[in-house]
């Protein structure tokens, strides 16, 4: 029975290690994160504030979720783009004319726009790591180029999204011309061939451009039976940050940190012992009836708790 | 000094007690809502919340994102205790075109499984119910509404016997709500061994509940008009 570092060391996981050219020239655009309130031994924390469920994520909620960040004790994040742009839809507005509007407006957005919004979270003490754009078919080439115009102006490293190989292919000019990465997102669908979800798919993608580099779900990954402390080991240099949250496997429910089977406390310490410029970002989608900044609370304590 | 100290450590004592507690009882009242009166429900619906049916599905079945519409699934509609709701909820569904799957519960014990299943009904009752009264009221084909009634409502009424003069005694409106929320329902859950026997109130609510849950708009202003021209 070989351990899984002898496994790698005799070189049968040879199939699953990038190509050689990708790992020299990966971009270590999360090593240039300056740390923060959310700096915790050794570990740069931050959240996913798809987990505060019950505010909706608008632009027009910016202020309450930066109260909430500041009250969470995060110093970084990964916004999506709904916290920045407009909305469009309406009552007597088709969804494909919003989504011609909203395309108008990443294209010609007001002067300044996203340097305010930068303004905003640099006077709350936050950093955007990552800006979430459901990159999908329906955007153009200029609005690619926008969206990381815009993430680039809000400070993040990367733009990340939930898509899938083939949508891959297609964005793989984009991030070098804008010194940025694109962040891969996983889910747990093993029956649908274009998604990111088995390890094997995953360094499919990483394949095919330097600039890539995986947000690694480690929920979605456990759910789906990957080996996170494994992929971790094999993949780090290619790891931009964590979604960190807690599932069964086997298609397993989402549960509390520390009641599933995701390894949060090896991996954290991993990146603590190995100093690897990983960010962890919270993310929850389990049950709770106390309040989500309650919640979150709870999560981070355990993440301090598993590096301190 | 003794004397001087021992009621501040009691206050302090209490303070901290009383801190410790309202930590741990902290309840989202602003997303769960007040407690319910009937703590069946109450139980139900903290089930729902907790094993997170409510993130994806939402709380009052207002579904989030890619998760199915349990208001107007026509699975739950046919689920009868939990037999279609149940198998599924423990197996999952792995195989799809979505995003993610949907989870598996397997590890969730059957008592588990049914308080879900009974906040799913109670739920899509509530939202149902708020539905069909918001509905814009239009006349009905009282055939129509004999062919429904003969189908869903025969086994238990009958429109010369139970029901004779129905059409005389209460205008429509009165009919509406009666076929939407029948008073003759409206008891107080009780789990004493008299109240456990009446097993012939609990299949007719059971019954009605499944209507109400299944009842487009069309049907009810069809069974009003036939219940209407009943002599």
């Amino acid at each position: 029975m070989l351990t899984r570092r002898q496994f790698t060391k005799t070189g049968l996981a040879l199939p699953l290690v990038l190509p050689a050219f990708a790992l020299r020239s990966a971009i270590t655009a999360a090593q240039a994160v300056r740390p923060n309130r959310s700096f915790i031994s050794g570990v740069q924390f931050g959240l996913q504030p798809f987990c505060y469920h019950d505010l909706a994520m608008t632009r027009e909620n910016r202020g309450e979720l930066i109260r909430r960040l500041i009250r969470n004790g995060m110093g970084m994040v990964e916004l999506h783009s709904t916290w920045v742009e407009p909305r469009f839809t309406a009552s007597g507005v088709t969804p494909a004319a919003a989504r011609d509007k909203l395309r108008e407006w990443r294209l010609t957005p007001p002067p300044a726009y996203y340097q305010s919004v930068r303004k905003e979270l640099d006077n709350a003490g936050i950093s955007v790591f990552t800006y979430y754009v459901n990159f999908d078919d329906s955007y153009t080439d200029a609005e690619f180029d926008a969206a990381f115009e815009g993430a680039k102006i809000l400070g993040a490293r990367g733009c990340v999204g939930s898509f899938g190989l083939a949508l891959s292919r297609r964005l793989v000019p984009f991030p070098s011309r804008h010194g940025m990465f694109i962040g891969l997102h996983n889910h747990d669908n093993l029956s649908d061939p274009d998604a990111y979800a088995s390890e094997a798919s995953m360094v499919k993608g990483l394949s095919m451009s330097p600039d890539f580099k995986m947000m690694l779900d480690v929920r979605h990954f456990t759910a789906a039976d990957g080996d996170c402390v494994g992929f971790l080991e094999r993949h780090h240099e290619r790891v931009a940050g964590m979604h960190v949250g807690d599932r069964r496997k086997h298609n397993g429910r989402s549960a509390p940190f520390g009641e599933g089977d995701a390894p949060i406390i090896e991996l954290l310490r991993m990146v603590r012992d190995n100093r690897w410029p990983i960010v962890a970002l919270l993310e929850f989608e389990h049950g709770t009836l106390r309040p989500e900044v309650e919640e979150v609370d709870l999560m981070f304590d355990y993440c301090k708790r598993a590096v301190a | 000094m003794k004397r001087l100290l021992a009621p501040g450590c009691v206050l302090l004592l209490a303070a901290s007690l009383a801190a410790q507690t309202a930590t741990h009882r902290s309840y989202d009242t602003a997303f769960l809502g007040p407690p319910m009166a009937d703590p069946v429900l109450q139980h139900a619906k903290e089930t729902f919340v907790l094993f997170g049916c409510a993130y994806c599905h939402g709380l009052n079945l207002v579904s989030r994102g890619e998760a199915t519409d349990l208001m107007h699934s026509a699975l739950v509609g046919r689920d009868e205790n939990g037999n279609r709701i149940g198998p599924l909820l423990r197996a999952g569904i792995p195989q799809t075109a979505k995003l993610s799957p949907m989870p598996q519960f397997s590890d969730l014990s059957d008592q588990q499984i049914a308080a879900i299943v009974t906040w799913i009904h109670y739920a899509r009752r509530q939202g149902r119910y708020q539905e069909l009264t918001a509905a814009t009221v239009t006349p009905g084909d009282a055939a129509a509404g004999k062919t429904y009634f003969d189908r869903a409502c025969s086994s238990c009424h009958a429109i010369d016997r139970d029901l004779s003069g129905i059409g005389r005694k209460y205008d429509a409106a009165a009919l509406r709500a009666a076929v939407l929320d029948p008073k003759g329902l409206k008891v107080e859950r009780s789990f004493s061994v008299d109240r456990l026997k009446d097993t012939k109130l609990t299949a007719a609510e059971q019954r009605h509940h499944a209507l109400l849950e299944n009842y487009s708009a069309d049907d009810v202003a069809n069974l009003v008009a036939y219940l209407a021209s009943s002599p």
